[in-house]
């Protein structure tokens, strides 16, 4: 396997393959093994069918009461959280060897640059079609047993239509490194155009006349193909325009590589000409200690997220108004659906009711937040960051707190602002909410994401960066499947105590859970306190 | 002089793996001390163990009297640290690097600082990562000596430096030691050593196998003689008188290389019995008695491994 750059590269991927395309793979099988329980009755499998024309929004319901197209609805757009590692793997391609300073040597070999980066994409698109047959194979395993609609050549087709446009991305964020002089910044721009594809391609299902807009996205064209539903198959058109759309950004991400400086970058901003050359920032707030250099690395990826989380929220807010009409007679008609959902009670017929379904996602944002930031922790102690503040008079534990109550300060940030838009939201649109109970949704998730972000700094205390960062989203896909996909399964009920989303609950309609909360703020200062006792101790990676 | 740093059977492996095993030394209050060795020997470990960023397997290690580990925190206000790899956020300018630090020392004079920025030639304005290695280095080397701190550890100080940034710093030791100060250097550059180090250590395979003042080491040195004749000699005449431990004949015997371990003496009365055209000694340096040293594969002879 070290033949070639292209094996190489190639072997590089072998733990993503198989990682992503078990997990999905995986996933998908027990989506499949779900769907007798989902549509055990009649009344059931019509719920399904309502439910899925109310949130057409999200996925486009097709044949949603087959097991194919159950699975494709339910999974619409989840299904996209695989392009986060080809999006990776397109920044650190190029770019992420460049910050190591490995591109250099690799580039002293007698070999030319474009061969070099060709090489790397090839063995990127191959793993992506390795994931695509793992994923397509696992599924049929699953789908075989519930379904005899779904052949071979339909999950694989899905596991190809996935590749696909995980190389469109892989694509764009190799692109997007050629102009940008860190990885992570790469990386981070293209999480953001990965974010808008998704939402523009939602806007031709609210807004009519708008497919032009969402023709824009790649994503369009992903869900162009849906080879699960019976009679529905791919459409090759749009396979071929998310083929041609990787050719050309990859294509042209090596013509640009190959003519700029290596570790520069492709258009050079204008340098700050006035700054003196032995001047000292004194007036600098940022560098006065620990936690304000800490608030200062993440104030970037911070004002980033929080414009995605809090305009995703306040999208919420608008399009409920769009939801409202169809999903209130819905829901006062079917106490299946108002289960289905886990709205309960009396209240369901309210603007909160509906909310509050679609704001659960805001809490796992915010924890994804907390899962980047908190692997910075443990890379910077990797990259030997740590090695001269720990020279200084600085005790260990001011150094971890400092960066934990940086990264705290962070997410209370998002969570206000989250309520700040909503609320703005509410008052625009005219949707009325109860702010109380508005202000305790966007609040209480501040527990969940410190939550997250001491798990991270727990596994910090023995694990190595890419490994933290693995398990720590490993972990939150479990909260995730618990909470969201547990009842369809039938997982029992206790299980849902594991997830720190039960804890959550639903604040919109019943306002703060205090002592649920208090359960979540414990566990986490747990962790906190166990990753504070291990780092006053451990050994200082290098 | 009293010692400010003591270590004592010093050992730290890495899941089985040697970093150091017994490892014992002092420095002198007021001494520039140098330590030797190839990569891998174990300098940084015991380094790292001194500034408390690893934990000891056993032994003791002690600055100015206080234990490396308990008291880590009293130690850093006393010690500048210049890591073998530094890596530094590469998003920040050296001077917002240096400001940082400052704040994190704390009590730092800036007319100071600002002296040591102009001395060492070091443009603050642009980013870590837009720096050279060697202006890399400067930073560093600025943030270990910027609080005038009574011990400076210095793991590899000059890697990267150009000879007239070599130059400064070596004035800068230089001061450092004059003002009661004390330099623990870290090296593999034998001349730099030479240059600035009152006393050595010599550190192979996590063990160190030699501790003395850097003249002493010479003394111990092996050296060339070359004796050129009118006319060839047997080189046999040589082999087996004192000092002399190689014996190569040159020129169809008319001359003769002697390598030296010791006095010379009966070498000159053996070489008087005939007529000598010329006779040059080579002095070795310090680089060719730390490659004595480490360019055989077994272990540093038993009667080395000692104090001299």
């Amino acid at each position: 396997m070290f033949r070639s750059i292209y094996l190489k590269s190639f072997r590089d991927y072998r733990v993503p393959i198989l990682g992503w395309g078990l997990g999905l793979g995986l996933l998908l099988a027990v989506v499949f093994a779900a769907v007798p329980a989902v549509f055990a009755t009649p009344a059931a499998k019509a719920a399904v069918v309502a439910l899925g024309s109310s949130y057409a929004w999200i996925a486009e319901p097709i044949k949603i009461d087959t097991a194919g197209g159950y699975a494709t609805w339910k999974y619409g757009i989840t299904i996209l959280v695989v392009v986060i590692w080809p999006l990776l793997a397109g920044t650190g391609m190029l770019r992420g060897e460049e910050d190591r300073g490995s591109l250099d040597v690799l580039l002293s070999l007698p070999r030319g640059r474009v061969r070099v980066a060709l090489e790397k994409v090839a063995a990127l698109w191959t793993a992506l079609l390795a994931m695509g047959l793992v994923i397509g194979l696992l599924a049929y395993v699953g789908a075989a047993k519930v379904s005899s609609d779904i052949s071979l050549g339909a999950t694989l087709a899905f596991g190809v239509n996935l590749a696909l446009i995980c190389a469109v991305f892989g694509s764009i964020a190799l692109l997007v490194s050629q102009f940008t002089q860190e990885r992570r910044t790469a990386s981070g721009v293209t999480a953001g155009i990965l974010l808008v594809a998704i939402v523009v391609d939602m806007v031709h299902r609210v807004v009519p006349n708008t497919v032009w807009l969402s023709q824009l996205s790649p994503v369009y064209y992903y869900n162009l193909s849906k080879p699960l539903v019976p009679g529905y198959g791919v459409n090759p058109g749009a396979m071929l325009v998310m083929v041609g759309l990787t050719v050309i950004l990859s294509g042209a991400a090596v013509w640009l590589f190959a003519r700029r400086d290596v570790g520069g970058v492709v258009l050079h901003l204008p340098q700050r000409t006035n700054m003196e050359t032995r001047a000292l920032p004194q007036s600098d707030w940022s560098l006065r200690s620990v936690y304000s250099r800490s608030l200062g690395m993440i104030v970037t990826p911070t004002l980033w997220w929080t414009l995605a989380i809090a305009g995703f929220a306040a999208w919420m807010v608008v399009i409920v108004k769009q939801t409202e009409t169809s999903l209130k007679s819905l829901l006062q008609g079917s106490p299946a659906i108002a289960a289905f959902l886990k709205l309960g009670g009396s209240d369901t017929a309210t603007n909160a009711s509906i909310l509050s379904a679609f704001f659960i996602f805001m809490p796992v944002l915010l924890m994804a937040f907390a899962v980047t930031q908190s692997n910075r922790w443990s890379a910077d102690e990797e990259d030997g960051l740590l090695e001269i503040v720990l020279s200084t008079p600085q005790p260990r534990l001011r150094v971890l707190l400092g960066r934990f109550a940086a990264l705290a300060t962070a997410t209370i940030f998002i969570s206000v602002l989250t309520l700040v838009a909503t609320a703005a939201a509410s008052v625009v649109t005219g949707v009325a909410l109860d702010y109380g109970n508005l202000a305790a949704a966007s609040l209480s998730m501040i527990p969940l994401g410190l939550l997250v972000a001491a798990i991270g700094y727990l596994f910090a205390g023995w694990l190595r960066a890419a490994v933290d960062t693995g398990l720590l989203s490993f972990v939150l896909l479990v909260w995730v499947f618990i909470s969201f996909i547990g009842p369809g399964v039938n997982l029992p009920d206790a299980s849902q105590k594991l997830s720190p989303f039960y804890y959550y609950g639903t604040p919109l309609l019943h306002g703060i859970q205090l002592a649920d909360l208090l359960v979540v703020v414990l566990v986490g200062a747990v962790a906190l306190g166990i990753a504070s006792a291990r780092f006053m101790r451990k050994d200082i990676a290098v | 002089m009293p010692s400010i740093i003591e270590v004592e059977k010093l050992t730290k492996s890495y899941g089985g793996k040697r970093g150091i095993d017994g490892v014992s030394f002092e420095v002198a209050e007021g001494e520039v001390f140098g330590f030797l060795g190839p990569n891998g020997a174990g300098k940084t470990t015991t380094i790292r163990l001194l500034m408390a960023l690893i934990r000891a397997d056993g032994g003791t290690a002690r600055i100015a009297g206080l234990d490396c580990w308990e008291k880590a925190l009293e130690i850093k206000r006393l010690v500048g640290y210049v890591p073998g790899e530094p890596s530094l956020d590469r998003n920040l300018t050296g001077g917002q690097i240096l400001e940082y630090f400052a704040h994190l020392r704390g009590g730092v004079d800036r007319a100071y600082l600002k002296s040591l920025i102009e001395r060492m030639d070091l443009d603050t304005s642009r980013k870590f990562r837009q720096y050279s290695t060697g202006n890399k280095r400067k930073v560093v080397l600025v943030q270990a000596f910027m609080h005038r701190p009574r011990l400076l550890i210095l793991d590899e100080p000059t890697s990267g430096l150009d000879p007239l940034n070599q130059q400064e710093f070596d004035g800068m030791v230089r001061e450092a030691r004059e003002e009661g100060r004390t330099v623990f250097l870290s090296s593999h550059v034998l001349s730099e050593v030479e240059k600035t180090c009152s006393r050595v250590a010599i550190i192979r395979d996590g063990r160190i196998v030699r501790i003395g003042g850097v003249h002493e080491l010479k003394d111990i040195k092996r050296y060339e003689i070359t004796i050129a004749f009118a006319h060839p000699v047997p080189a046999d005449t040589f082999t087996k008188l004192d000092g002399v431990a190689e014996v190569e004949s040159l020129d169809g015997g008319s001359a003769v290389r002697l390598a030296m371990q010791g006095a010379a003496d009966a070498v000159i009365k053996a070489a008087a019995q005939f007529p000598v055209v010329s006779l040059t000694s080579y002095e070795p340096s310090l680089e060719d008695i730390f490659l004595r040293y480490y360019e055989r594969d077994g272990q540093a002879p038993r009667e080395e491994a000692a104090r001299v």
